[in-house]
């Protein structure tokens, strides 16, 4: 190494120069050269100042203050996600809702119909004749005027059936009870038969909405169907 | 009570280790003290976010640099700096930057330091604050080793010239 190497290298990095082992050609040369050995010494006083007066000392509390600012921007995150869980798990909730909401409307009122039953299976067991004042004002809440109350009702109720507004019924025969939804807010397109969880149905259109009876043996279907289509419709 | 995590447990040893250390870096950048609180704190809230991404301990330095270094970026991407060229820059004018409190020799090498451009002044602190490896710095500064010698050689000729010493390319030159 000759004296512009050694210069440059102490200029680059003396701190290296400084601590490089003796079998380092730069030692060796310092060891030779006085007068870069004095060099040496010169970058080694500037390099002592220098990092003396890039020190600046760090404001007081510096630790403290970021640690409270992160803790606080932590806190403030943590409320946030939890306020965004509660809105995600509402507006989950909300569209769940929504879902079986739309399902249901998906469902055939027959379907419904049947499903609204066997919620309420133990009005099937009732016999005791209802008042015919009870059956009307039940049908005026969902505003139908009855022409007449047909006779042998044991049971009357103003029902949800799905999302619809119904009256549900049940009129004992002598082949076992049977049941009468008045769906008031739907009117489907044409009467039908049909059988489903072991009993037997008729759904038909009257007055604005749909009349659906449900029972183990259609025997008294058209019976009734004739009392209710002149107590709606009359 | 919660017990402390053992992230929080980590962030708060790197901020006790190393906040001032930052500081230092920071002011020296951008040259003032509040602004320089400023990064750090900004610079160690970036950390705390990512901190699953430091795997050794013994990089925590140079991680918490390249955030600060960026987060310094940032700032200038927002406001257009004001460069010095240090050609133009006079020894007096070092001496007259001073004040009456903040005389001496190393008031007179923090003044020459503003002064120098940061391209320059950065690899240098990057040696004498943050003890890196010329290597270490190109890496950090996405240039060649061979750049970062010729930075670091001609820092401490401009630091020196500012200063009124004798620059060190004439001390070779003379030896040729």
């Amino acid at each position: 190494m000759n004296c512009v190497e050694f210069r440059r290298q102490l200029a680059i990095d003396p701190q290296a120069t400084a601590a490089a082992d003796s079998t380092q050609p730069v030692v060796q040369h310092r060891a030779e050269c006085p007068r870069c050995a004095e060099a040496h010494a010169r970058a080694l006083a500037f390099e002592g100042d220098l990092a003396r007066a890039l020190n600046v000392a760090a404001p007081a509390q510096l630790a403290e203050a970021i640690l409270l600012a992160q803790t606080t921007a932590e806190r403030r995150r943590r409320t946030n996600l939890r306020r965004a869980s509660i809105f995600a798990a509402a507006a989950a909730l909300v569209l769940a809702v929504g879902v079986v909401g739309m399902r249901a409307e998906a469902k055939p009122l027959s379907v419904q119909a049947v499903e609204h039953l066997h919620s309420e299976e133990e009005v099937l067991a009732l016999t005791a004749p209802v008042a015919a004042a009870e059956v009307t004002a039940t049908f005026a809440k969902r505003g139908i005027a009855l022409k007449q109350v047909p006779d042998g009702i044991s049971f009357v109720a103003p029902c949800p059936v799905g999302n619809h507004r119904s009256v549900h019924l049940v009129m004992p025969t002598a082949d076992g009870p049977l049941t009468v939804i008045y769906v008031a807010d739907q009117k489907i397109g044409a009467a039908a038969d049909f059988e489903r969880d072991g009993l037997r149905g008729r759904s038909l259109p009257l007055g604005n909405g749909t009349l659906i009876l449900l029972a183990k043996s259609p025997a008294e279907f058209d019976r009734v169907e004739v009392q209710w289509r002149a107590a709606i419709a009359g | 009570m919660s017990p402390v995590s053992s992230k929080q447990r980590q962030f708060d040893a790197l901020v006790r280790g190393y906040s001032g250390d930052l500081f230092r870096y920071a002011y020296w950048l951008c040259g003032e003290e509040a602004l320089a609180q400023d990064l750090v704190q900004e610079s160690f809230l970036r950390a705390w976010r990512s901190l699953d991404s430091l795997r050794e301990t013994a990089a925590a330095k140079a991680w918490l640099i390249t955030i600060l270094r960026r987060e310094h970026a940032r700032l200038y991407e927002r406001k257009t700096p004001q460069f010095v060229d240090v050609d133009e820059v006079e020894v007096a004018d070092v001496r007259e930057a001073l004040t009456p409190e903040g005389s001496g020799e190393d008031a007179l090498i923090r003044a020459a330091m503003l002064k120098l451009d940061v391209k320059y002044r950065e690899p240098l602190l990057m040696q004498v604050l943050g003890g890196f490896s010329c290597e270490e710095i190109a890496r950090e500064l996405n240039i060649s080793s061979a750049a970062v010698m010729t930075q670091l050689f001609r820092a401490r000729q401009k630091l020196k010239a500012m200063l009124g010493g004798e620059p060190i390319e004439a001390q070779v030159y003379e030896l040729r």
